[in-house]
């Protein structure tokens, strides 16, 4: 009987925390999606209104798009220059301890940290790019100021901060796969890159699927650097969904509207990681 | 399994051992969850006792410090607790919080005027129209014009017009010196030329570094506030943007304010990149105007290099503009929150805090304009204004002033028009009628 209440009260903080800070809101943000709320006033009941405003809410759809267009750039980007450094960081380098953590010093500072420091890299007339781009005789490019721009700008950004991490999982990835392989690929003549491409890619990628779906999950709640950065502007091509999301809520206080899309963009992000991991058990079945 | 290494004896003793840690652990806890349940409820409040929260500007803060130490000495029996606003993202997050928690103080000095209608119709605040004294009161203090502006849409006034800072055009005298100019541009057709003429390269890296002015290019709302709004109110002398839950900012002078500050962009007149978070371009020469308030003086006098001379102007108008130039007064006013147990002494307070000789202790502590009528005018305070002749264009420029409008989604008004401002003004992709006209759509639906 005591042993019973022992597990009960070892479960108990967090259940108690679950019940507080999870159960709770998120209860709360499905009252909220059928009810007007300014957080000040009375709840008003709205019935679907929400979801009908979400329905023609062309901003919300462009920040869906600008948040694929950063997935689409970030994702390759980050896994290409993750797999390059940590290919380079496998073999027997001078200084390799020193480099394996400088690239992974950024993962670990703060986002907004890096983000300031990448806002006055990026400007236009006083930034450290521009000024070596113009030392060099070229022309000054408008990083986030040029609206076609801006997005790769903070996407390349968010990959110098992440790609740490993700340069020690294909470490740990590229240091799994043995090394008969490629003793048996050097016997048959093979070149570097035939090594890469048949040995190396297939057996890592498990790690490659899972690198992807960290960085889809990660992708998806960009917030920080188009707050920082751009502010979602110019042209609301950097406004991703999550930071429209909160100016919804936090901006304008339209509470219930702002609960209503992030339960959508929840059940997206919850069926694009369904199809990866979908993808995921398939490949590594293969 | 490990008891067979103890006896009978050893178990019950370890057993009640055991029950009397959980005894205690049992009571601690709930000691700690009772008291902070004590802490966090509602107390009940001393009837004679009022909490004002002041702005946490340390000039305002000192001037609060100053008023509540002036009023207990009066009043001991019915004394203020005063505290600047909780630090939060903006004064306006941290008042909401507190109104979600009925922790709101009595008093507050820093209301948005913009803010008010929404507080307003959640019921929050007290309509101060109905405590005995304060229209009479009101009406000697300001204009009519004043009153309808701080009047809600039912009628009632749930604020006291306390204080404004007129956006005003500051310039540098030398570099207008330097273009061969001895004034600053009045107009949209003379601010172009002086622009075209302010353009320059000064470091001869191909790369234009000096410009007529900067507008910051953030779509957030109330930047709105300090641009466009200013130049609206001014070529319009004071229209305002919706009345009575009608769109009106779909006009001719909001079309000549885009086409006018369009037309700077789209010549490369004003930087389109970001200049915050450096070298304040104004000082370092490389704007030769901006549109700002009365608290840039003191700013300015305290880091400005030697030599570096600046004035003030009204914000320039469309070139067939007569009569006086409006502008934004960026107001800040007082309410007494439902939440106080004495509504009437808390207006006795803030009737204390804002008499003539509590609004020139303001002027002098904090450089900020009391929303009085003839301030200029009146003798009391004209010792402060020969003492600080940089305050001076402000304070003419105070009979001119407008605030915001009544309207509880005010805020969606100025980002719909932010949003078009972008797309229009600065990077020149939509017509300006069609902009305005989608402005106009997307608040005619929130309305």
């Amino acid at each position: 009987m005591t042993r019973r209440y022992t597990g009960y009260g070892f479960v108990l903080p967090y259940v108690v925390h679950f019940l507080l800070f999870v159960a709770f809101p998120v209860g709360f943000s499905l009252v909220l999606v059928f009810h007007r709320w300014n957080i000040i006033a009375p709840m008003e009941f709205v019935g679907l209104h929400n979801f009908h405003r979400l329905a023609n809410d062309a901003l919300f759809f462009r920040a869906l798009g600008n948040t694929l267009i950063f997935l689409l750039i970030h994702i390759p980007l980050q896994i290409v220059v993750a797999l390059f450094f940590a290919e380079l960081l496998n073999r027997q380098l001078r200084l390799r301890g020193f480099f394996r953590a400088a690239y992974f010093l950024p993962v670990i500072v703060s986002g907004v940290v890096v983000t300031i420091l990448w806002q006055r890299l990026f400007s236009y007339d006083s930034g450290l790019l521009n000024r070596l781009l113009v030392a060099i005789g070229l022309g000054k490019v408008g990083w986030l100021v040029d609206p076609d721009l801006a997005m790769p700008s903070i996407a390349l950004m968010a990959t110098w901060k992440n790609v740490g991490l993700y340069i020690v999982l294909f470490l740990v990835g590229l240091q799994s796969v043995p090394a008969q392989l490629y003793e048996a690929a050097d016997l048959e003549g093979a070149t570097a890159w035939q090594k890469f491409r048949h040995i190396t890619l297939p057996m890592i990628n498990p790690t490659i699927f899972l690198v992807v779906v960290l960085s889809t999950i990660g992708g998806f709640s960009l917030f920080i650097e188009p707050y920082i950065l751009t502010g979602g502007g110019p042209l609301n091509r950097t406004l991703s969904a999550v930071l429209y999301i909160y100016k919804e809520g936090f901006f304008f206080y339209h509470m219930g509207y702002a609960a209503t899309l992030g339960f959508f963009f929840a059940l997206l992000i919850m069926l694009v990681v369904v199809i990866q991991k979908k993808l995921v058990e398939r490949e590594v079945t293969i | 399994m490990v008891m067979h290494f103890f006896d009978g004896r050893s178990v019950r003793r370890a057993r009640m051992v055991w029950r009397c840690r959980q005894v205690v652990y049992l009571a601690v806890c709930s000691a700690l969850i009772l008291s902070g349940l004590a802490c966090t409820s509602t107390r009940q409040r001393n009837p004679n006792e009022i909490i004002y929260w002041s702005s946490n500007n340390p000039y305002e803060i000192e001037f609060a410090r100053l008023v509540v130490a002036e009023w207990n000495r009066r009043h001991p029996d019915t004394p203020v607790r005063y505290q600047p606003v909780p630090e939060g993202q903006s004064s306006e997050e941290v008042i909401l919080a507190a109104v979600v928690g009925k922790t709101t103080p009595d008093v507050y000095s820093n209301m948005w005027q913009g803010d008010v209608e929404a507080f307003a119709r959640a019921g929050v605040l007290v309509p101060l129209d109905t405590l005995p004294g304060f229209l009479e009161f009101l009406y000697q203090r300001c204009d009519s014009a004043v009153v309808r502006e701080a009047t809600s849409e039912d009628g009632h006034i749930y604020q006291v017009p306390w204080k404004i800072n007129p956006i005003m055009m500051v310039y540098n005298v030398g570099l207008f010196r330097a273009i061969g100019l001895d004034r600053p541009p009045a107009t949209y057709s003379e601010y172009l030329q002086a622009a075209e003429k302010m353009k320059a390269d000064t470091d001869g890296d191909g790369y234009v570094d000096r410009w007529i002015g900067y507008l910051n290019v953030n779509v957030t709302w109330w930047k709105r506030l300090f641009d466009f709004y200013p130049l609206y109110l001014a070529a319009s002398e004071g229209a305002p943007l919706v009345t009575g839950n009608r769109v009106v900012f779909n006009n001719r002078y909001a079309r000549e304010v885009f086409q006018f500050l369009r037309r700077l962009y789209a010549g490369g007149h004003l930087p389109r990149d970001p200049m915050e978070g450096r070298q304040d371009p104004f000082i370092a020469g490389q704007v030769a105007t901006q549109f700002t308030g009365p608290w840039v003086v003191r700013y300015l006098e305290k880091f400005k290099p030697e030599g570096f001379e600046y004035r003030f102007a009204p914000v320039p108008v469309p070139d067939d503009h007569q009569g006086p130039v409006y502008t934004y007064g960026d107001p800040k006013n007082i309410v007494i929150f439902g939440t106080s147990p004495n509504p009437r002494l808390a207006w006795k307070f803030v009737r204390f805090m804002i008499s003539k000789e509590n609004d020139r202790l303001f002027l002098e502590t904090t450089d900020q304009l009391p929303r009085r009528r003839n301030l200029f005018q009146d003798p009391y305070f004209q010792a402060y204004f020969e003492k600080n002749p940089r305050m001076k264009p402000f304070a003419r420029q105070a009979q001119y002033v407008r605030g915001t409008d009544v309207c509880p989604v005010l805020k969606e008004v100025f980002d719909a028009i932010s949003q078009q401002f972008e797309a229009s003004v600065i990077y020149g992709v939509v017509p300006v009628d069609k902009a305005l006209e989608e402005a106009a759509r997307r608040v005619r639906l929130m309305l």
